[in-house]
Parts: C-alpha cells; structure tokens; sequence
C-alpha cells in the first residue's frame, strides 16, 4: 500500500494541480447530475424517472463530497459551489448543453458518466487519504448508473434505425470533449501522477477505451479511431467554452441564494 | 418496446425473511435490477431481488397477482 500523501509536503504547483483535479471533478459531476435532472419528467416511463432523478441525486451528493475536499488544499467550497460564474467552471466540455432527446442523455450517461468513473477510479486508488476513502462508495453507487446505461444503450442501438442515429451522433459527438479530459497529459495532470495522486491519463484512456469498446460499436462508432478535441485550457482542465448560463444559474442555487444556509 | 413486470423482494438484514416489496416495469432485467434498486430505497436494503413475474409460478390460486402472465408485457 502507497504511503499516504502529506499536502504539506507538495510544492505550489503541486498543491495547483491537486486544487485542479478535485475542482474538475467536482464541477464534471454537479454538470452530470444537472444534465440528469433535466430529465426527471421526460424519461420515457415512471421507473426510468425515477431511477435517473437517483442518479442525480448521487452525482450531487458525490460532486458535494469532493467540494469539500478543496478545505485540504486552502480553498473553501461555499464560494466555489455558490458564487462562481460560467467561465470558471471546470467541468467536462461534453455536460456543456442540455441533451435534446432520451439518445442523446443515455449517451452522456454511458460516455461522459463512464468518463468520470475511471477517472475517479484512478484517484480512489492512489495516495489522497480523503479520495481513497470517500471515492470507493461513489463508485459503487455508479455501477448501477453503468448498468442503467448500458441496458439503455443495447437497447436503443438495436430499435429503429432513426433512434440508433441519434445514438451514434450523441456518440460521437461526446467522445473527443471526454477523451481530452480524461486523456489530459499537461503538467499539472503529469504531477498528480509523480505523486501518485491518480493513474496515469493513458493507463484511464485504455481502461475507458476497453470499458466501452464493444458497446460503442453497436452504433458503428470505432472508439479507437475517436480522437481528443483541441484547445486545451490547462488552468481549468478542460476544453474551450463553458455550461450553459442556465445549468450554472441552477447549480450555484441562485434562485435559493437568499434561502442559503450552510 | 414491450415492458415486463418484475416482482422485487428485498430483506433488511441478514436472517430476515425475504419480502414482496413491489414491482417494476422495465425492458429487460438489467434495467430491472436498477430501478428496483431506484425506486425502492428507502430502507438499506441488506439484499433485494427482483424475478420477471411470468416465472413465478402459482401453486394453488391462478387469480393473484403472480399468476403468471397477467399483466406481463412478454
């Protein structure tokens, strides 16, 4: 068993990266729990309502965990959970836009969701003491979002060739945002690694790749071929642009904010 | 898509009896398992299960509702 990590001991830009991996996160499953939530009444019945407003409910619960792990490294979470603007977060670029049909959620719920699991996989296992404790029950409870996806998945790829389309471009449209995130290999991502703070991006990528593989093709999507987007943004782990003003206005709780209490 | 009924029975600790605690309508049984798991959580379930209704099979009534296919999709 690796030696637990002393903060203290990390130089800037180390306490700078681990600051970046728990805030991006963090932001990733407030987007994935938001982006559930916009389907708590369009699910396409009563158990599939239900099952995803869970889902929700976990993803909030684990994004507020990992929040509150930004005390280790000298941040405080109120502000960050409640008063920062769209531009800021650090979330994964593919939870940017609300999903337009059940394809396009059951997609993110597979591709984006899967995502976040490997990579949290990889923080449970390494020196943080707060991630190798509190991470293992988040992934647990995502065993059953991957059951639910990937049941949806076979099920929609093998309807009507119309829904197996949407399913496809929801498909790959999410995989380059997803495979630069998950696959990041600038400084920051290269120290959390030194320190044993996270797996590596490509040992993450390759677990991702084969998680998914055979499912991906079903839609005829080569996960292999699929490639990273662009324009990495290092300060916020993640690609151009930022979630729409309404998901952030949603997440900060601005329309509570004179209700907050903490 | 035809959805099937799926009984779920669940017990809240080891040596518990096994009880009926409701049903489900999903596609297949992998989405049943979660949405039992979804829908019926609140207690910390020690183990749940759920059995696609068509399997149950009644023993001396033929008008419950686990008689088999009523109300089974498939």
């Amino acid at each position: 068993m690796k030696a637990l990590l002393d903060i203290q001991n990390l130089d800037g830009p180390g306490v700078g990266a681990l600051r970046r991996l728990i805030l991006t996160l963090a932001d990733s499953k407030r987007m994935m729990g938001i982006r559930y939530s916009d389907w708590l009444l369009g699910a396409p019945s009563i158990e599939a309502g239900i099952a995803i407003s869970s889902m929700a409910q976990d993803e909030w619960g684990h994004a507020r965990l990992l929040y509150a792990m930004l005390k280790d490294v000298d941040l405080e979470p109120l502000t960050i959970e409640h008063e920062r603007p769209a531009e800021e977060y650090t979330s994964v670029g593919a939870l940017d836009s609300a999903f337009e049909h059940w394809a396009g959620i059951v997609a993110a719920m597979t591709v984006v969701d899967e995502a976040i699991s490997v990579a949290l996989l990889g923080f449970s296992r390494g020196r943080y003491e707060a991630a190798r404790t509190r991470v293992p029950k988040m992934l647990a409870e995502e065993e059953f979002h991957a059951s639910l996806a990937k049941a949806w998945y076979r099920r929609i790829a093998g309807s009507s060739s119309e829904a197996r389309g949407l399913l496809r471009d929801s498909t790959k449209k999410l995989l380059p945002p997803v495979l630069a995130w998950l696959g990041a290999d600038d400084a920051a991502a290269k120290v959390m690694v030194v320190e044993g703070v996270t797996d590596s991006s490509q040992s993450m990528t390759e677990v991702y790749r084969a998680r998914l593989r055979d499912l991906t093709a079903l839609v005829e999507v080569n996960i292999d071929q699929a490639q990273p987007d662009g324009g990495w943004d290092e300060d916020r782990a993640r690609g151009p642009g930022w979630p729409d003003e309404d998901a952030i206005e949603r997440a900060r709780g601005d329309r509570n904010r004179a209700l907050l209490v903490e | 898509m035809i959805e099937r009924v799926y009984d779920v029975f669940a017990r809240k600790h080891r040596g518990d009896q096994l009880s009926h605690i409701g049903y489900v309508d999903a596609l297949d049984d992998e989405m049943a398992r979660v949405y039992a798991w979804k829908t019926y959580d609140e207690e910390n379930w020690f183990e749940m299960c759920v059995i696609r209704r068509r399997n149950i099979i009644p023993v001396n009534r033929q008008d419950s509702p686990f008689s088999g296919s009523e109300g089974d999709g498939g």
